[in-house]
Order: structure tokens, then sequence, then C-alpha cells
């Protein structure tokens, strides 16, 4: 005689085979109950609910379906979840939730270890130019004549362009080398801070990044453009050193005839990176996460369209505040500057406000997941 | 020859700190006598556990990576040597996931020859509720008490908070979920005295479970995890609130959760103790009889004895760890401030004995480098490598003499 738990149990099975045959119908829709048990225990409804999301944007191949059924949240967060009307007298244990209705957050967990594990497995691809190796090859070959620089400032700025540089055989440093401090808006070099944190060994949420930075009140060390101009003044060997705003007065000051701008990461996009990069880290060890991420991950997302994070009112006070109290160290202590000062300034239309609103970290993992596979 | 797995996967604050420090200290004992317990240090188990989990660990998790593998590595070299009995210990693997526990169990060989005994050691939510609280304040929560308790006592369980407890607390659904695939013969629930009883009782149970009646083991291990008071873990938590922004993981662990917490604020056993609130006990009563109810119907060989779930009566004088006596908490402070000071003051003269040689080291440096012919070698340089031409022959001396270096 089969109980209320068999035929729910049942039904569930049978809608694991629905969605493993590319299935889209949501579980409370979802009535048939004659599939036999197709594994020891029901996948999670985490799980499940992410697999019907990547049957609904495309069509996910064998092995991803696999291995979305078999995989587990990394980190902290709720526990695999029972599907709701499997089992009523179930006493223990977390409730039992109807998938649908599951934050993006908790399926987002599962979708982040399964790109972090499809970044693991890509290790030792194909070295592509602009790659970590490609540049260490180029660095071996400097050009004979070139011009002696250091970039500095805006980190996420600062880094790209040394990176070019690098590899077009210009890598910086060497006695009496001219310190270039790039600067941005405030709000965009909080933003850049945050984005190489995230590419990085990892950063916490930008409402909690903001917050912290607030709670020091100073910003940080690397975009406080007078304190980094003080400090790179009293190294030895260092010449001229600059405040650049006006980046495309660049190209002229590190003696090249070009360079391409460095393109941003929209702020859900760099959200997607901060939470694989945390799942990475259950892997590989920071400079390799580090180095995943931006070789592999960042050239993927720096095509995804969106807007940079935006500094949400509660903090637009404190951050106004201290990008004038730098404009006016700037001014004050003479430092040479390259630029309008006043592009420090905070304004609040958004610092990319012509693009397109960016879609969810969901959204874009699932995108991923489906071009990995 | 059979040969055995003992997996003690919890509870968090059930003596497992005490348990596992016996255990680490007296492997070569151990080993002895045909059981092998594979640590390397302390953490061994806590790190292959953060690793099956997958759990990031205030930047432990890089020392985790392909932790568990080893650990089922050494277990199966454990057995190729001779070895008959393997013992596992970590609480926090009471939240694994199924698809984790499967890797687990397979990883040990169950299924194939080994048989598996999971081993789960379990106190009163009496006793639980506010330990867990005052532990996840030793762990940089700022949460108040009552925020803690309304997490919990909520039914979704849909905070991290929430989930976390429930999942390392709930006795039935940590059983089912761990002992799927096992026999009830082959799961042993060892409980924990009631307060007040005979400190080595719990011990005895613990030796009962794994097997070690008879062992000449030495038991006097200093690790364990203290307690703190309702104003000490006040103060932790408003420390918390100031220092989170700002101290580092890898400074919190040694100056606040070590320093301050456990060497310092353990200390003042004076103070309050953290209690369940009276009126959260009739709803925990219900819920212990009904794990207890559970706990028997499924058969489980129990070590100890279940009525010590129902946790002891609501304490006479409830002290809110939420409205705290401000008095009590600058008591503590001073204690706390004055650790801090104290510890200052050995870094302070570390630190000047540390540049008296760092001088002294300098000085013969110069010693050294003040010889006429060093002098003559460093103007030389340094004129060469004002001029383009001068760094060309440089350069070529160099490469001629085969270093890389750019010293001279």
């Amino acid at each position: 005689m089969s109980t209320s738990v068999d035929t729910g149990r049942a039904r569930a099975w049978g809608w694991v085979a629905h969605l493993r045959a590319g299935g889209t119908t949501p579980w409370l829709a979802w009535t048939a109950a004659d599939a036999p048990d197709l594994g020891r225990f029901l996948p999670g409804a985490q799980q499940l609910e992410l697999l019907r999301r990547l049957n609904l944007a495309g069509r996910p191949g064998a092995a991803l379906v696999d291995r979305v059924v078999n995989a587990s949240a990394p980190g902290r967060g709720r526990p695999d979840l029972e599907l709701v009307g499997v089992d009523e007298a179930r006493r223990f244990g977390p409730p039992a939730v109807d998938p649908a209705a599951l934050p993006d957050e908790e399926l987002l967990r599962v979708a982040t270890g399964l790109l972090a594990a499809g970044l693991v497995e890509r290790r030792g691809s194909a070295v592509k130019p602009g790659d970590p190796q490609h540049v260490r090859d180029a660095r071996r070959r400097p050009r004979r004549i070139r011009t002696r620089y250091q970039l500095a400032g805006d980190p996420w700025l600062s880094a790209a362009h040394t990176t070019a540089l690098v590899a077009d055989g210009r890598p910086p440093g060497g006695g009496g080398r001219s310190v270039h401090v790039l600067g941005a808006a405030v709000p965009t070099m909080l933003a850049h801070t945050w984005a190489v944190g995230a590419f990085g060994t990892g950063t916490p949420s930008w409402p909690d990044f903001l917050a912290r930075v607030r709670a020091r009140r100073r910003l940080p060390l690397r975009v406080d453009l007078p304190g980094v101009v003080e400090r790179f003044r009293a190294r030895p060997h260092t010449g001229r050193v600059g405040v650049v705003l006006d980046l495309d007065a660049l190209p002229r000051l590190v003696g090249v005839r070009r360079l391409d701008a460095v393109p941003d990461v929209p702020a859900h996009a760099t959200e997607l990176a901060r939470q694989v990069g945390l799942a990475l880290g259950l892997y590989v060890l920071p400079a390799e996460q580090t180095d995943l991420l931006g070789s592999v991950l960042r050239p993927r997302l720096e095509r995804v369209s969106g807007m940079l994070p935006e500094v949400p009112p509660e903090h637009r006070d404190w951050v106004e505040d201290a990008a004038f109290a730098m404009r006016q160290r700037l001014l004050r202590a003479g430092y040479p500057v390259v630029g309008d000062p006043d592009v420090i300034l905070a304004g609040w239309a958004g610092p990319d406000a012509g693009a397109e609103p960016g879609s969810s970290p969901l959204d874009l993992a699932i995108e991923l997941l489906l071009e990995e596979a | 020859m059979s040969r055995k797995v003992l997996l003690h996967v919890g509870t968090p604050k059930t003596g497992t700190s005490y348990l596992q420090d016996v255990l680490f200290r007296n492997r070569e004992v151990l080993a002895a006598a045909g059981i092998a317990y594979p640590a390397s240090r302390h953490d061994s188990h806590f790190l292959a556990a953060l690793d099956l989990m997958q759990l990031p660990w205030g930047g432990l998790q890089a020392e985790a990576i392909g932790a568990w593998d080893d650990l089922a590595g050494q277990v199966r070299e454990a057995f190729a040597a001779g070895m008959t009995t393997a013992i596992i210990s970590h609480e926090i693997l009471a939240t694994a996931s199924r698809v984790q526990i499967g890797r687990a169990l397979s990883s040990l060989g169950h299924g194939d020859g080994v048989e598996v005994h999971l081993v789960l050691s379990v106190r009163d939510l009496v006793r639980q509720i506010p330990a867990e609280w005052q532990e996840n304040v030793k762990h940089r929560a700022q949460l108040g008490y009552g925020a803690f308790l309304d997490q919990i006592t909520d039914p979704e369980r849909g905070t991290r908070i929430g989930a976390w407890f429930w999942g390392v607390q709930e006795v039935p659904d940590i059983l089912d979920r761990w002992g799927q695939d096992l026999p009830p013969d082959h799961i042993q629930v060892v409980t924990v005295p009631p307060p007040g009883g005979a400190p080595e009782l719990l011990w005895k149970r613990f030796s009962q479970a794994f097997g070690l009646d008879g062992i000449d083991l030495d038991l006097e291990g200093e690790r364990h995890n203290p307690s703190l008071g309702v104003p000490e873990t006040t103060l932790l938590r408003r420390i918390n609130r100031k220092t989170n922004a700002e101290l580092p993981p890898a400074d919190y662990r040694p100056l606040v959760r070590e320093l301050l917490a456990h060497q310092t604020l353990s200390r003042r056993t004076a103070s309050p103790r953290l209690a369940l609130p009276p009126d959260l006990h009739p709803w925990v009563q219900e819920l212990s009889a009904s794990w207890i109810a559970e706990v028997e119907a499924r058969g489980y060989d129990v070590i100890g004895d279940l009525g010590d779930l129902v946790g002891a009566p609501p304490v006479a004088e409830y002290a809110d760890p939420d409205r705290p006596r401000e008095r009590q908490v600058a008591a503590a402070a001073v204690d706390a401030i004055t650790a801090l000071l104290l510890d200052n003051a050995r870094l302070r003269h570390d630190t000047e004995r540390l540049h008296a040689e760092l001088a002294e080291a300098r000085g013969a440096l110069e010693r050294a480098h003040a010889t006429p012919s060093y002098r003559v070698r460093r103007a030389l340089v340094v004129r060469l490598e004002g001029g383009r031409a001068g760094r060309a022959l440089l350069g070529l001396y160099r490469r001629a003499r085969g270093r890389s270096s750019r010293s001279a």
C-alpha cells in the first residue's frame, strides 16, 4: 500500500526527471507521480530550482545537469532544502519550501560554487595576450629606450594600465622615475577599489565595504591621492610625482602614442565575481584565486553592460565631504595636477548614467554556466 | 579483519575540544592499541571538515584545501598498516549536507569493507542556546541575545544564524542526515551529564563510545573552550561592534578571542552566568521531549541518559545580557584594558630588544662597509649610475660577472 510520503516522493522524482530532460514546469504545478527513485536521496530545492532556471534560459548539457543536481552550496547559509508537499509528516529539519519562492541568493550560492569549480578546471588553459603569463613573457623583453614611470592611485586604473604597458615592453620603475597618481571621482575610485578586492582575494559586499570605509573615517590608502603623493615623494630614487585626473594625458606622460581605456565591470557582474571568489578560495590559494578571477573571469565580465555600483543616499554626505577635503588638500599642497581638480568631486547622476541597468548576479551566473557547458 | 571508523560529528559545546585534545596528545598510545587518530596538528580534523563542507572560516580555508582527502588517505594508510580502528572528530561536521556526507562515507571506505560508526554527543538546549550565542559573539557576531533568540525561534530558519544553529544542534535531523546509510546499531548518542555532576563522567561516556577503556591515556589536557559571563559577553559584543571594520581575522583571533575572551574574561567566574530566558523554557521542554522520543524510537545505542537532554529548570535570577549591569561591564572592561596594557608592555620590551639587536647588526654592517676598498667601489658605482654610458658599462660588468642583482 503506498503512503502519502511514497506518492510525494514519486512526484518529486518525476519532477527531477522532468528537469533533467530540460523541463521548466514549476514544482507546485507538477502533478505526475509515476517515477521511480533516481538516487539515494532527493536533490535539494535550491539545486532543482537552479536547474529549472537554467532550462528556462537555455539548454544545459548533460554534464552541467549532473553537476547542478549533485552540487552542495558552498559557504554558510541555508542547508539543502526539501520540496514542500513531499513529506508532510516530517517533524525535524528545516521547513520544506516551494523552490520557486526561494530568494536569488540561495540559488546564487549553488551557481557560484559551480562557476568556481569550472574556473578550477580551466587552470592551465592556453596563454592569451594580456594573461599574466603573457605579461611575464613580455617583461623579459623590455624595450631599450623607454620612459621611466610608475603608476599609482586608483588601483583598478593603475594596475590595468601598468599591465598594458608591461605587455608593450615598458615595465615600470627605474631610478628617477616619474610617479603618476591616477585619480577619478571619489565614488568611482571607491567602486574601483571594491572591484579590485572582488577580483582579488576578497572583499565585503558593496554596502558593507562602504560601511567599513565610513567606520574607518578615511578613504582607502590607495585612493587618498594626496597621501599617495606624499608617500612617493618620501621615497628615494623617485622623480616627479603628480596627480593625473585627465587620463587622455597619460599616454604622453608614459611615452606612448595611445593607451586603451580600462573597461569597467558593472556592479552586478562585480558582485558575481566577488561571490565566485568566495567559493574559489575553497579550492585554490589566494594568489591563484586572483590569477583565475583576473585572467579568466574578468575578460568575460568586462563585456557585460551595466553601471558601476552607486553610492546609496545614506553614504553620500560623507563621500561628498571626503571628496571635497581631498580636492582642497591637493590644491593647498600645490601638487602638480594634470586635469581639473573638480573631477574628484562626487556627482550623483551615477558614474555611468548612460549605460543600461544591469541584470541580476543570478541571471549572469546562469548565462555563464550555460556558456561553460 | 574488521576495520572500523568512529566518526564523531558533533554537537558543539559538548566537551569536544577536551576529547580532541586527549586524542591528539595520545596518538602514539592509541596507535599502539591499534587505534589511529590521524592528525598532524590540533586542528587537522577541523580543517578537513571545512574542506569537506566547503566552508570559508576567517581565512583558514586556504589551509584547508584538500584536507578531507588527506585525512581519508591517512585513514586508509592506517588500515593498511594493520590498525583496526580510526577516529575522526569535529563538531561542525554536524551540519554537513547529504551530498557531503555521501562523499565523506565513501572516501572512508563505507560500503567497501569498512564499518563506519557514528558518534553524536548531545547536551540539553537549556545550556546549548546561550552557549551558541556566546560562541557567535566570540566569532565576531554583533547581534544581541534577544536578536539571536528571535532568529533561532523563527520556524523558517531563513537567516544564517538560524540555519547554522539548527544545522549543528537539531539532534534528530543530524542523525537523519548522517545516519541515512548506517544501521541504527552503528549509531551512538552520548549525552552530556547535567551540571553539577562528577566532572569525569562525560569522559567515561566518551571512553566507552570510542572503545578507549583500558588504554592508559594522559587526560591532563589544557585545551578547553571556556565560557564567559553576562557582562563579559556583552563587553565582547561591544568590542566587536567597534573593531570589526578595522581588525583583520588574523589579529582578532589572538587578541580578542584568545587574549581577551579565553585568557582574561573567562577567569571572571563570579559574574552572572548566561542562561536561557525563563519564558523560553516551556518551548525548549516541548522540543527536547520530542527529540528524546524520536531518538528512543529509532533504537540508537545511547551512552548516558536521554533524560540529560531535559535540562535544568529556569534560573531564579535571570540576568539579561541585553540589559546588563553597566558597573559589571565596566569592571570587565577594566580587566580587559589591564590585560591589553600588560600585553602591550611585553610587546614593547620585545620591540626594544629587537631594536637593540638591529642596531648592533647595523653597526657591524657599517664597520664592514667602512673599509677603504668598499668606499672606493661604492663611489664608482654611484658615479657610473648617474649617466647612460656608465649604466651600460655597469650592465656589461654585471653580465660578465654572471649576477642578475643590481647591487654593486
